[in-house]
C-alpha cells in the first residue's frame, strides 16, 4: 500500500506509530510464549514478562486453564493460585507436565486479604506466576498489582466475568473468552495495536479430543 | 592478670520494668521502695528521679516530699531474680562461666573466653556490645579474684584493666565499710585503726587471724584469689518458658508489642546458646480472672531470628481479637530442634528459592490461618477423590510425588469438591466408560462409570453414572 509522500516521511522518521509492530525498543523486552501461536502473533510475541492480564470469561471451565496450561509448563518458580473456583485436580496437571510440588493454592474469601496476598506472592522472589480469580477489581487494584508484577517481572492473570463496563484498567491486555466449537479469544486491549475481532484458538489440543459416540 | 568480671546492675528490676514500657515512660521519675529498719527505703530510682534529687536509702515520705510526681512501686525479689537470670542466658552467648550472685550482680570469668574474643579487651567489648541491647545502669568491674571484682563494683568505683596491679591500687584505697564484711567486724577493725582495706591487707595474716578469727582468714584468702569459694555456675535450661509481667494494663496488642519484643530477643539467646531453631511458638496473654488468651504461632521453617519470630507473631496476633485486659505475658518454645545445615551446592539457586517459598507460606498461613493455604497432594488410590486432594500445606518441600507409580491417565484439571447430580439428557458423552471400582475395604466403597461428556455451552466435562444416578465431577477446562 502507498502512502502519501508527507505520510512516507514521517515513517522514515519513525515518528508515525502503525499499531501493528511491536516498536523496535519494545521487542528487546522478554515475552513469555503463551504456547499459542495465533495467539502469541497478536500479542507482539507473548505474555509481557511484568505484567497483569485479564481473562474475561463468559462462562467458568470454557477453556480459560488449558489456554494458560503452557504457561503453567514453563514456569520455573513456584505458581500461586487465589481463589480457583473448584479444586486444582493434581493428577490432571501432572498429566500435563505441571510440576505439583510447586503449585500453592490459597483460599481466601475476604476481599482484602485476598488482595493482600496476591501483592505477597508478587513481591516474593520464588513466586513467578500469580493465578487470580476475582469477580471485579478496581481500578486501583489493578493498577497496584500491575505496579507489583512489572517492579518485580512477574506474569500475572486475572479470571473474571464478562465485565460489563467499558471503564480502562491497567492490564497490560484484555482477553474476552467465549466458546463455540472452538475457543474464541477477543482482544479487547493489547499493548501493541488494536483491539481485534474474536478468533478462534486451538486450545482444544490439550484437552481430549471431540468427538462423538454412536 | 584479672581473671574476673564483675557486672553490678545497681537499678536492675527498674530499669527492667521501663525497657517493657514505650521510651517516653522513662521520662516520668520512678522509685522502687522496700522495707528496711521499720521504713520504707526507696532501693532503686530511675535517672530522672536522681535528677530530682532524690536519693538511695531515702524514705518514701521524704522522696514523695521532695517530688510530688514520683511514683513509688514495691520492689520485688523474685521478680529481680527471674530478670537476672534472663539476663544470664543473653551473657551466656559470650561468656561460658557465669555466676549468679543475687540481688543484682552477675561474676563472669575471663580467663577462658580470652582466646575466643582476642584478649581481654576483646571479652570487655563484646560484653558492652551485648548489653547494649539492655537500657540497663551497669557497672563492669574487673578483678584478680571474684571477690576484689565485686568490692569495686559495689563500691562504685570500677576499675576495667587487665593488670593485677592497677586493681590492687583501687582495692587498697577502698575505705573499710566498702569490705563486704559484717558490720561488727568492721566496727573492730575501726577501731584497731584499720581503716583501709589496704592497711587491713598489709597486716601479717598470723596476728591479724589470733586477734579477729578464721572467718577474717578465709575472707582475706578470698579477696587476694588465694582460695575461690565454691560457686555454681549458669546452665542454660532446656526449656524455654518465660513470663513478664507489665507494669500497666494492656487493652490491645501494639500495647504489649514492646514486652513481646523484649521477650522474643531472649527466645533469640536461648535458641542461640543451644544452637538449636523453633517450629513455634506459644504466646499467653494472661487476664485479671486467671484465664489466658492462648496463640499458637506456628512456623512454616524452623527458625531463631527474633526479626522473623515478630513478623509472624504480629500477623498472628492481628487475627486475633483482645477480650480483656492483658496484666502478663508469657512465651513458650515449642518444638525446638538442632539446626540443619542447609546443603550447599555449587548451583545455589533452587535452594534458596525453596527457602524463599517457604518463608511467603509462612506469612501468608500466619496472616489467613494454616488452613487457607495449600498444596496439591496425591496418593496412591483409584478412587478420584483421594488420588488428588488439596492439602494445608506442610513445610517437605522436594517430597518425592507419587504420581510416578500411578498410570498416567487423562485426567480432569478440575475437580469438583462434591459431585454434583446432573440431568444426563443436557451431556452429549463423548468418551468412555471408565470403570472404576475401589475402596471396598473402606467404608467409602465407590462404583462408578466416567465418562467424557460435552455439555451445551461445549464445555468438557468428567461425569459419572452409578446407581444413585449421573453426576458431574470435573472439568476439562
Amino acid at each position: 500500500m502507498a502512502f502519501p509522500a508527507q505520510v512516507e516521511a514521517l515513517m522514515q522518521k519513525g515518528w508515525l506509530w502503525q499499531g501493528q509492530v511491536a516498536p523496535p525498543q519494545q521487542t528487546k523486552q522478554q515475552f513469555i510464549s503463551s504456547g499459542w501461536p495465533e495467539l502469541d502473533e497478536q500479542l507482539g510475541g507473548g505474555w509481557l514478562q511484568g505484567s497483569i492480564n485479564e481473562l474475561q470469561i463468559q462462562q467458568p471451565f470454557i477453556g480459560e486453564l488449558a489456554l494458560l496450561i503452557p504457561v503453567l509448563q514453563r514456569v520455573q518458580a513456584a505458581t500461586l493460585w487465589l481463589n480457583p473456583p473448584q479444586q486444582p485436580y493434581a493428577p490432571g496437571l501432572s498429566y500435563q507436565q505441571v510440576d505439583l510440588a510447586q503449585q500453592v493454592v490459597v483460599q481466601e474469601a475476604d476481599p482484602k486479604l485476598a488482595l493482600w496476598a496476591a501483592e505477597q506472592a508478587l513481591l516474593s522472589d520464588s513466586v513467578q506466576l500469580l493465578l487470580m480469580w476475582h469477580p471485579h477489581l478496581s481500578a486501583v487494584q489493578v493498577r497496584r498489582l500491575q505496579q507489583a508484577a512489572h517492579a518485580q517481572q512477574k506474569l500475572a492473570f486475572v479470571i473474571t466475568p464478562w465485565q460489563s463496563s467499558e471503564e480502562a484498567r491497567a492490564y497490560v491486555n484484555r482477553l474476552q473468552l467465549s466458546r463455540t466449537e472452538q475457543l474464541q479469544v477477543r482482544l479487547l486491549k493489547r499493548r501493541f495495536g488494536w483491539p481485534l475481532p474474536p478468533f478462534p484458538c486451538s486450545v482444544d489440543k490439550l484437552l481430549p479430543r471431540r468427538r462423538r459416540i454412536v | 592478670m584479672n581473671a574476673w568480671l564483675y557486672l553490678h546492675f545497681p537499678h536492675l528490676l527498674l530499669d527492667y520494668q521501663q525497657a517493657l514500657q514505650p521510651p517516653e515512660a522513662a521520662v516520668v521519675p520512678t522509685a522502687l521502695i522496700q522495707t528496711r529498719a521499720r521504713q520504707q527505703q526507696v532501693v532503686q530510682a530511675n535517672l530522672a528521679a536522681l535528677q530530682q534529687g532524690i536519693r538511695l536509702g531515702m524514705a518514701d515520705v521524704l522522696a514523695s516530699t521532695m517530688c510530688p510526681q514520683l511514683q513509688l512501686r514495691p520492689y520485688q525479689e523474685a521478680q529481680e531474680h527471674r530478670v537476672l537470670t534472663q539476663l544470664a542466658q543473653v551473657l551466656y552467648q559470650d561468656i561460658g562461666h557465669l555466676v549468679l550472685t543475687p540481688p543484682h550482680g552477675l561474676i563472669c570469668e575471663v580467663r577462658s573466653m580470652v582466646q575466643l574474643h582476642r584478649g581481654f579487651h576483646g571479652v570487655v567489648q563484646r560484653l558492652h556490645q551485648r548489653l547494649q541491647q539492655w537500657p540497663l545502669r551497669y557497672l563492669l568491674s574487673s578483678g584478680y579474684s571474684p571477690l576484689a571484682a565485686q568490692l569495686l563494683g559495689w563500691a562504685g568505683c570500677p576499675v576495667v584493666s587487665e593488670h593485677a596491679t592497677e586493681v590492687k591500687q583501687a582495692l587498697w584505697r577502698l575505705p573499710i565499710e566498702c569490705s563486704g564484711l559484717p558490720a561488727e567486724q568492721i566496727a573492730k577493725l575501726r577501731d584497731v585503726g584499720l581503716v583501709t582495706v589496704g592497711a587491713l591487707l598489709q597486716r601479717p595474716r598470723a596476728e591479724l587471724g589470733e586477734r579477729f578469727g578464721g572467718a577474717l582468714l578465709h575472707y582475706l584468702a578470698a579477696l587476694t584469689g588465694e582460695l575461690i569459694p565454691p560457686q555454681s555456675p549458669y546452665h542454660p535450661p532446656d526449656r524455654f518458658d518465660e513470663k513478664i509481667e507489665l507494669v500497666a494494663e494492656a487493652q490491645s496488642w501494639p500495647q504489649v508489642m514492646f514486652p513481646l519484643k523484649r521477650l522474643l530477643q531472649q527466645v533469640e539467646g536461648f535458641l542461640e546458646s543451644h544452637q538449636w531453631s523453633t517450629r513455634g511458638l506459644l504466646i499467653r496473654a494472661h487476664h485479671r480472672d486467671g484465664s489466658t488468651t492462648q496463640i499458637k504461632v506456628r512456623l512454616a521453617r524452623p527458625t531463631w531470628q527474633q526479626g522473623e519470630l515478630l513478623q509472624l507473631s504480629q500477623l498472628h496476633l492481628a487475627r486475633q481479637q483482645l477480650a480483656q485486659p492483658v496484666l502478663a505475658l508469657s512465651v513458650r518454645v515449642l518444638q525446638p530442634e538442632p539446626r540443619q545445615a542447609v546443603a550447599t551446592s555449587l548451583i545455589a539457586q533452587p535452594a534458596t528459592k525453596t527457602d524463599e517459598l517457604t518463608g511467603l507460606i509462612g506469612r501468608l498461613q500466619a496472616r489467613l490461618g494454616e488452613h487457607k493455604v495449600q498444596q496439591l497432594h496425591t496418593a496412591m488410590d483409584w478412587r478420584p477423590e483421594y488420588q488428588g486432594q488439596l492439602q494445608p500445606w506442610q513445610a517437605t518441600a522436594g517430597q518425592p510425588q507419587v504420581t510416578q507409580r500411578m498410570p498416567r491417565l487423562r485426567r480432569p484439571y478440575w475437580l469438583l469438591a462434591q459431585a454434583q447430580p446432573i440431568l444426563r439428557q443436557q451431556w452429549q458423552l463423548q468418551w468412555g466408560p471408565e470403570r472404576i471400582v475401589s475402596g471396598w475395604w473402606q467404608a467409602d466403597t465407590i462404583q462408578r462409570d466416567y465418562y467424557i461428556a460435552v455439555d451445551r455451552q461445549y464445555r468438557q466435562g468428567w461425569i459419572y453414572h452409578c446407581s444413585d444416578g449421573w453426576f458431574l465431577h470435573g472439568w476439562f477446562s
